[in-house]
C-alpha cells in the first residue's frame, strides 16, 4: 500500500461537484425543484461508469486515477448529498414557512381515462412524477444520501484493494449509484406506484450486488433467493396497490391523505386488505419473519454492500412504506376506524421476528452473519413501534401513537448510523485479517480453508485495530441500548411504548411487548458476544498477529458514524426529534428556555417517566441490555488481552472489565438440539426449499411435459389425420413454390364457396 | 403537402417490390452484373429498411403536417388514401390508412427488421435472405395500413412466405419439420380467419355489385346476420388471430419454429408478427362485431389467463434457452387478451403497450439467445457456466433483457403490466393474483436460467463451456452488440417515457370504448 497517502489527490475533481448547489441557489432555484438531481446524477452515473468500466478496462488512469469508477461514483453520490443537505438546511432552518408537507409534480407519466358504473367516461387521471417532502422524507433522504456517500468512501479503500476485484470494481460501482437512485427515488416520489418502481430498482440492484461475485455458486443462489423472495413480498404490495387505486382513484399521496376516509365513504374493510397487502411487500423488503430467509444469504456480496442494502438503506424501504400508512388509520385527521388489527398484525410480525432473529443471532459465528440478524431483529423492533403507533393512531390516543411513531422513525436512524458503521467496521475486519492471511501464505502457511469472516479465527484484535474496534464498540452500544448512547434514546420509546398499549389498552399487545423485552437481553448478548469473540481475549489463530489496520479510506466513514452514533441520538432527542418526526413540531429546534433544561428534561422523561409502569419497564430494559446481557457474554466470551498487547484506551477499558466476569465453558450448551436448530436458522430455509423442490419444479417439468405431449400431441394428430393436412403436407414436401401458390388458390375458392354457401 | 397518403403506400408495397427484384434480377440478368448486383444486395436492403425506418419516424413525429398523432383517436385515419379499385367486380380496393393502433406496429415492424439485419450482418447468408427480410417488412406494414380486407387478408398470407423460406432453409436442424409445422398450422388457422372474413363480405350487400371488402363496409356487416351467425364468425376470426398470436391451446407452432428459424427470423417473428394476431383482433373481430366481445369476455379471461399462467409454467419446464423464450411470449400475449377483457380503456391502452413494448423486448430476448447459438453452438440452458467471464456485453444485454421481459419497472415491459393489472383489479377484483403470482413465476425462470448460464463456474476466472465450443470462446460482434444495445435503450426509454405512444394509445382506447365498446356493454347488460 506505498504512497496509499497520496491517494486523497484524487478526490480534486470533486470539489467542483460542490458548486453545484451554491450556483442553483444563486440561480434562484427551489430546493425541492432541485431535488430531481438527487435522482438524476446517480441515473446518469450509472450507465457512464459501467460502459467506460467496459471500454477502458485495463487502463491505467480508469484503474488508478479513477478508481474503475469509483471517483464518478462519488461525484454523483456527493451531487445527491449536497442537494439533499441543501433541502434539510432549507426546512430545519424554517427558511420555508413550510408546514407539514411540500408536493412538486412535474410530467404526466400516463394519463387515462376509467369507465364509470353509469356507462360514462371520468375525466381524464394522471399517474404522474413529482417530490413529497416532509418530516419522514427530509430523515430518510439524509440517512440514504449521506451513508450512500459514505459507503461509496469506504469501497473505494474495500474494493480497490482487492485483486479479486480488479477490472470488474466498474460493475460495482455502477450498480451501486443505480442502487442509490432507487432508495432517494422511493424516498422521493410522491405517489405510491412510482414509490413501487424505484422499490423494485433496488430489488434488481440487491440481485446485482449480491451477486456480484456471480461465479461463486453461494453468491448467485444468494442473489436469485433474495430477488424472489422479496419478489414475492412486491408481488402481493403491486396487488395493494391496485385496491388502494380502486378505492381512491389516484395513487398520489396528497390526493390520498387528503382525506383517507372519502368522508367516511370507504369500506374499511377493503382498505384493511389493501394496507395488508402493502405490508406484505413491507415485510419481504424488511426482511421479516416469514420473508426473512433471503437477508442471511445476501451477506454473499462484499461487505459495502452489505452496509449498504442490506442494514444502512434497503431494508428500510419496507419500514418506510409502513410508516406511509399512518394517514390512513389516524382516526383524529379522516383516517379510517376499525382498522386496530393491522396494528396488531404488524406488531406481532415484528416482535416475533425480533425474537427469532435475536436468538439464531446467538449461535452464529460469521461476523457479518451476526450483524444480519441483529439488523433483522432491530428492524422488528422498529416493525413493532410502528404496528403500535398504528395501533394507537386508530384507536385515537393521539399523543402515544405520535410518540411511539417518532420513536420508530428516530430508531431507524440510530439503526442505519449505526449498522451502516458496524457493516463497514466488520469490513474493515475481515478485509485485514483476509489480506494479512494473504501475506502468511505468501510465506509457506497453508488455510486452504481459512474463512476470514469467521469469529473463531479472531480475538485479541482490539490491539491491532483502534479505530475498528473503538468505531464496532460504539456502533454495538447504540444497538444494544447502552443508556445515553444513540439507540437507547429511541429504543426505550419503542418498548415502553407497546407495553403502555398492552398494560392500558389491548391485553392483545402483550405478546410483541414481552418478545421485545426479552430480545432487549439477548441483544446485550449477541453483540457483546460479537465484540468479544473478535476483539477481546487472545488471539485464536496466528494470523491475527499480522493484521494492520491500514488500508487508505476505510477508516474516514468509521470516525464520522461513530460520532454520529454515540452523540446523536442524545442531541437530536434535545432537539425534539421524536416530535419533529411524528409531525408535531414544524422543525428541529431547541424546545426548552435553556440546554440544561431540555438535558434535564429528556433525563427525567427517559430515567424517571411519570407512569410507573413506564418506569418498571425502563429499568428493567436497561438491566436485561445494558446489565445481563453484555455480562453473560464476557462470562462466555470475554477476556484480557494477551501479553504484551495494549488496546487504545478507548476499548481498554472494556477489554479488561470483560475479563472480571470469569469465564464459563459453553461448549456443552453449544451442542444443544436447540442450538443445533439454531445454527440451522430454525430449519426454515430448508423446509422452503424442500416445499419448493417438491412442488413447483416437478409440476414445472409436468408442464413442459403436457405441453409437448398433449396439446401439441392432439394437434399432430388431428393435422397428420386430416385429409388436408396429409395433402397438404405432400404437397410442401415436393418443395416448389408453384405448389404452395396453387394450394392457396384452391383453398381460397374453395372458401369462397363454402362462405357463400353459410350466409346465403 | 399533398403526397402523405402515398406514405403508407410506400411502406408497404416498396420494400416488396425492391425484395422481389432483387431475388429476381440476377436470374435475368447477364452474369457478370448478376454477380456485382448479389454482391450489394445485402447494403441495399439495409439501405431500404432504413430509409423506411426514417419516414416511418417521419410520419410517426408530430411535426408532419397538422396531424396530432399524439391525440389520435379510434375512428380517425391519418394519412388515408382515396380508396382505388383493384377488382371493382367484387369490391376490391386499395385503401390504407393508419390510426394510433396501427402507427406503433408500422414504426415497430419499421425498426425491427433493419435491426435483425444488422444483429446477423456477418452471416453468410446467399442473396436471398436480405431481400426476404423486405418483402417480410413490406408483408406485415401492408397488414397494418390496410384497410380493405381482401388486401388485409393476402398481405396476411404473404406474411407467411418469406417466413417460411427462413426457416426452412437458413433454419437449425429440424428445420424442414419446424418450417411445415409453422405453414401449416397458421394457414389452417388463417383459412377459418378467411372464412369470417368472407361471411362478412357476403352480408355487406345482397347483391355482387354491393358488396365490397371495404372495412367500413366490412364493419357494418354485423346489422345484416343474425345473432347467433355474428357469434359464430366472431369466434372464426378468433381462431385466426389468436393462432397467430398464440394464444394456449392455439400455440404449440411457435415454440418449433423459433428454436429452428435463424435469429434475424426469430426477431421478426416474435417482435411482429405474434402482434399481427393481437391488431387483427382488435381491428377486425373487436370493431365489427363489439356485442360479441362483450358476450365472450369470460372466453378471454379463460384464454388469456391460461396462456398467461399456463406458459410460464411450462417455460420453467424448458431445457433450451431459445425454447423458453418462445414460451415467454405465449406467456406476455395472455396479457393482452386480459387486458382487452377488462373492458377498461387502460386495460386496452395496456394491451396496445404490451404490443409495442413486447415487439421490442422480444427481438433482443431472440438476438441475445441467437448470440448463445452463434458463439457457443448451443442453447441448452446448463450446457454452460459463468460465461460472463468471456463476454460481458452479451451478459449484460441477457441482464437487461431478461429483466426487462420479467416486468422490471422503469422499462416498456412494466408499463403496460401495471396498466393492464389496474384495470383488471377493477374488473375482475382478486382473480388478479394469478396474473400477480405469474409475475414470480416467470422471475424463477428468468433467474434460473440466468444463473445457470452467466453466472456459476465457481473460477473466478473462466467459465465452464459447453461441448460443442471448440475454440477460445470469445464476446459479441459489433453489429450484434450495437443492435442489442438500440433495443435495450428504446426499451429502457419507453419505460422511462411511455406517453410518446402512450397517449395515443389511451386517446384510441377511450374512443374505442366509447363508441363501440360502452354501448355494447350497455345492450348486453354488462356493468363495467
Amino acid at each position: 500500500m506505498a504512497g496509499s497517502s497520496n491517494e486523497y489527490n484524487l478526490l480534486l475533481p470533486l470539489l467542483p461537484v460542490l458548486l453545484v448547489v451554491p450556483a442553483l441557489y444563486v440561480s434562484g432555484m427551489e430546493s425541492y425543484d432541485a431535488a430531481f438531481l438527487i435522482v438524476i446524477a446517480p441515473f446518469i452515473a450509472f450507465p457512464t461508469i459501467l460502459i467506460a468500466g467496459q471500454l477502458y478496462n485495463g487502463n491505467e488512469t480508469w484503474k488508478n486515477k479513477m478508481k474503475e469508477g469509483g471517483i464518478i461514483g462519488l461525484a454523483a453520490l456527493l451531487v445527491s448529498l449536497s442537494v439533499s443537505v441543501w433541502i434539510l438546511i432549507e426546512y430545519l432552518a424554517e427558511i420555508h414557512h413550510f408546514s407539514g408537507q411540500q408536493v412538486t409534480s412535474w410530467i404526466e407519466w400516463i394519463s387515462f381515462e376509467v369507465l364509470q358504473s353509469d356507462y360514462t367516461m371520468s375525466s381524464k387521471r394522471v399517474i404522474g412524477v413529482g417530490v413529497w417532502i416532509d418530516p419522514v422524507t427530509l430523515m430518510l433522504l439524509f440517512v440514504a444520501t449521506f451513508l450512500c456517500f459514505l459507503i461509496c468512501w469506504f469501497s473505494l479503500g474495500y474494493m480497490n484493494t482487492d485483486p479479486i476485484n480488479e477490472g470488474r470494481n466498474h460493475r460495482f460501482y455502477a450498480e451501486f449509484v443505480l442502487f442509490a437512485m432507487g432508495m432517494f427515488g422511493m424516498v422521493l416520489a410522491d405517489n405510491f406506484l412510482w414509490l413501487f418502481i424505484f422499490w423494485e430498482i433496488m430489488g434488481l440492484c440487491s440481485y446485482l450486488l449480491i451477486g456480484f461475485y456471480f461465479w461463486k455458486e453461494s453468491a448467485a443462489y444468494a442473489a436469485k433467493k433474495a430477488f424472489l423472495t422479496t419478489r414475492v413480498g412486491d408481488v402481493f404490495l403491486m396487488v395493494g396497490l391496485l385496491i388502494l387505486y380502486d378505492i381512491y382513484g389516484s395513487l398520489e399521496f396528497s390526493v390520498i391523505f387528503a382525506d383517507p376516509s372519502l368522508n367516511g365513504a370507504v369500506d374499511s374493510d377493503k382498505l384493511f386488505w389493501a394496507l395488508l397487502m402493502l405490508f406484505v411487500g413491507a415485510v419481504g423488503k424488511s426482511a421479516q419473519f416469514p420473508l426473512h430467509v433471503w437477508l442471511p444469504d445476501a451477506m454473499e456480496g462484499p461487505t459495502p454492500v452489505s452496509a449498504l442494502i442490506h442494514a444502512a438503506t434497503m431494508v428500510n424501504a419496507g419500514l418506510y412504506l409502513v410508516a406511509r400508512m399512518v394517514p390512513f388509520v389516524d382516526v383524529g385527521h379522516h383516517g379510517v376506524a376499525g382498522l386496530e388489527e393491522l396494528g396488531l398484525i404488524v406488531a406481532y410480525i415484528g416482535g416475533f421476528t425480533a425474537f427469532m432473529a435475536a436468538s439464531i443471532a446467538f449461535v452464529q459465528n460469521d461476523i457479518k452473519k451476526v450483524l444480519a440478524y441483529s439488523t433483522m431483529s432491530q428492524l422488528a423492533y422498529i416493525f413493532t413501534g410502528l404496528g403500535s403507533a398504528l395501533w394507537f393512531y386508530n384507536h385515537g390516543e393521539h399523543h402515544a401513537a405520535t410518540f411511539v411513531f417518532g420513536a420508530s422513525m428516530f430508531h431507524l436512524f440510530n439503526h442505519a448510523m449505526a449498522k451502516g458503521m458496524l457493516f463497514m467496521a466488520s469490513g474493515s475486519v475481515i478485509h485485514e485479517v483476509h489480506h494479512a492471511h494473504d501475506h502468511l501464505r505468501g510465506e509457506g502457511h497453508d488455510h486452504e480453508d481459512f474463512d476470514p469472516q469467521d469469529m473463531r479465527n479472531m480475538g485479541g484484535l482490539a490491539s491491532k485495530m483502534p479505530v475498528t474496534s473503538t468505531a464496532m464498540m460504539i456502533g454495538s452500544m447504540s444497538i444494544i441500548g447502552i443508556p445515553l448512547v444513540g439507540g437507547f434514546w429511541s429504543k426505550e420509546g419503542i418498548i415502553a411504548e407497546t407495553w403502555l398499549a398492552a398494560l392500558e389498552h389491548e391485553p392483545l399487545m402483550i405478546g410483541p411487548a414481552i418478545l421485545i423485552l426479552l430480545t432487549a437481553g439477548m441483544t446485550g448478548f449477541y453483540m457483546s458476544r460479537m465484540w468479544f469473540m473478535t476483539f477481546a481475549g487472545e488471539p485464536k489463530h496466528d494470523v491475527v498477529n499480522h493484521v494492520h489496520e491500514s488500508t487508505p479510506w476505510i477508516k474516514e466513514p468509521l470516525v464520522i458514524l461513530a460520532v454520529i452514533s454515540s452523540l446523536g441520538g442524545f442531541i437530536l432527542t434535545l432537539f425534539g426529534v421524536i416530535d419533529y418526526l411524528s409531525g408535531e413540531y414544524d422543525h428541529l429546534a431547541l424546545h426548552k428556555p435553556s440546554i440544561l433544561e431540555a438535558i434535564a428534561y429528556e433525563l427525567e422523561h427517559a430515567f424517571l417517566p411519570q407512569n410507573p409502569n413506564l418506569r418498571i419497564i425502563g429499568w428493567a430494559t436497561i438491566l436485561l441490555s445494558f446489565i445481563i446481557g453484555p455480562i453473560f457474554a464476557a462470562r462466555v466470551h470475554g477476556g484480557g488481552l494477551a501479553e504484551g498487547h495494549r488496546a487504545s484506551p478507548m476499548v481498554a477499558w472494556l477489554t479488561s472489565l470483560s475479563g472480571m466476569f470469569g469465564s464459563q465453558d459453553a461448549t456443552e450448551l453449544s451442542q444443544s438440539s436447540l442450538s443445533e436448530a439454531l445454527q440451522n436458522r430454525l430449519y426454515f430455509d430448508y423446509y422452503y426449499e424442500l416445499a419448493l423442490s417438491k412442488t413447483v419444479l416437478p409440476f414445472a417439468a409436468f408442464a413442459a411435459w403436457f405441453d409437448k405431449t398433449v396439446i401439441d400431441g392432439i394437434i399432430k394428430k388431428v393435422a397428420s389425420n386430416s385429409v388436408l393436412g396429409s395433402l397438404e403436407i405432400r404437397r410442401v414436401t415436393t418443395g416448389r413454390a408453384s405448389d404452395y401458390i396453387l394450394m392457396i388458390a384452391v383453398g381460397a375458392l374453395s372458401i369462397f364457396a363454402l362462405a357463400w354457401g353459410v350466409s346465403g | 403537402m399533398g403526397g402523405e397518403w402515398l406514405i403508407l403506400t410506400i411502406l408497404s408495397l416498396l420494400p416488396i417490390a425492391i425484395g422481389l427484384a432483387l431475388m429476381a434480377l440476377p436470374n435475368i440478368l447477364p452474369e457478370e452484373l448478376s454477380k456485382q448486383i448479389s454482391g450489394v444486395t445485402r447494403n441495399i436492403c439495409m439501405g431500404v429498411a432504413l430509409a423506411l425506418l426514417a419516414i416511418s419516424t417521419w410520419a410517426a413525429a408530430t411535426s408532419l403536417g397538422d396531424i396530432n398523432w399524439m391525440k389520435i383517436n379510434f375512428g380517425g385515419y391519418e394519412l388515408e388514401n382515396t380508396p382505388f379499385d383493384i377488382i371493382p367486380q367484387i369490391g376490391v380496393s386499395w385503401h390504407v390508412g393508419a390510426d394510433a393502433l396501427s402507427l406503433p406496429m408500422i414504426w415497430l415492424t419499421a425498426l425491427v427488421v433493419p435491426l435483425s439485419m444488422l444483429v446477423e450482418w456477418d452471416a453468410k447468408k446467399g442473396q436471398y435472405f436480405h431481400p426476404l427480410l423486405l418483402v417480410m417488412e413490406g408483408a406485415m406494414i401492408g397488414v397494418f395500413v390496410s384497410l380493405d380486407l381482401f388486401v388485409f387478408y393476402v398481405f396476411w398470407e404473404m406474411t407467411l412466405i418469406p417466413m417460411f423460406f427462413l426457416i426452412l432453409v437458413w433454419g437449425g436442424e429440424d428445420r424442414r419439420y419446424a418450417a411445415m409445422k409453422f405453414f401449416i398450422y397458421t394457414f389452417t388457422a388463417s383459412v377459418v380467419m378467411l372464412i369470417g372474413i368472407l361471411v362478412m363480405y357476403f352480408n355487406t350487400g345482397s347483391s355482387i355489385s354491393e358488396r365490397s371488402f371495404d372495412m367500413m363496409a366490412m364493419l357494418d356487416s354485423g346489422g345484416q346476420m343474425s345473432e347467433g351467425l355474428r357469434h359464430l364468425v366472431w369466434v372464426l376470426l378468433l381462431i385466426g388471430f389468436a393462432t397467430k398470436m398464440p394464444s394456449v391451446p392455439v400455440h404449440t407452432w411457435l415454440p418449433d419454429a423459433h428454436v429452428q428459424a435463424p435469429t434475424a427470423g426469430s426477431m421478426i417473428l416474435a417482435g411482429v408478427m405474434l402482434k399481427m394476431g393481437a391488431y387483427g383482433f382488435l381491428r377486425v373481430a373487436v370493431t365489427a362485431f363489439p356485442e360479441s366481445t362483450v358476450v365472450f369476455t369470460p372466453l378471454l379471461v379463460v384464454l388469456g389467463m391460461a396462456s398467461l399462467v399456463y406458459g410460464a409454467w411450462v417455460c420453467m419446464g424448458q431445457t433450451n434457452l431459445k425454447r423458453m423464450v418462445a414460451y415467454s411470449s405465449v406467456s406476455h400475449m395472455g396479457l393482452i387478451f386480459l387486458g382487452i377483457a377488462t373492458m377498461q380503456p387502460l386495460g386496452i391502452a395496456g394491451a396496445l403497450f404490451m404490443m409495442f413494448a413486447h415487439g421490442i423486448i422480444s427481438p433482443l430476448l431472440f438476438a441475445v439467445a441467437g448470440a448463445f447459438k452463434h458463439h457457443y453452438h448451443t442453447l441448452e440452458i446448463g450446457s454452460m457456466r459463468g460465461i460472463a467471464h468471456h463476454s460481458p456485453w452479451l451478459a449484460g444485454h441477457m441482464m437487461l433483457g431478461w429483466m426487462a421481459s420479467l416486468g422490471l419497472p422503469l422499462m416498456a415491459g412494466f408499463v403496460a403490466e401495471v396498466a393492464v393489472m389496474i384495470a383488471f383489479w377493477m374488473t375482475f377484483g382478486w382473480l388478479v393474483l394469478l396474473p400477480a403470482l405469474t409475475l414470480v413465476i416467470t422471475a424463477v425462470y428468468y433467474l434460473t436460467s440466468m444463473q445457470r448460464t452467466i453466472f456459476e463456474s465457481n473460477d473466478p476466472h473462466r467459465g465452464v463451456l459447453p461441448d460443442t465450443l471448440h475454440h477460445e470462446p470469445r464476446d459479441i460482434t459489433w453489429h450484434e452488440n450495437a443492435g442489442m444495445t438500440i433495443l435495450g435503450v428504446l426499451t429502457v426509454l419507453f419505460g422511462i417515457l411511455p406517453f410518446f405512444f402512450w397517449d395515443m394509445m389511451s386517446y384510441w382506447s377511450t374512443e374505442f370504448m366509447v363508441q363501440l365498446l360502452s354501448e355494447a356493454m350497455q345492450s348486453e347488460g354488462v356493468r363495467p
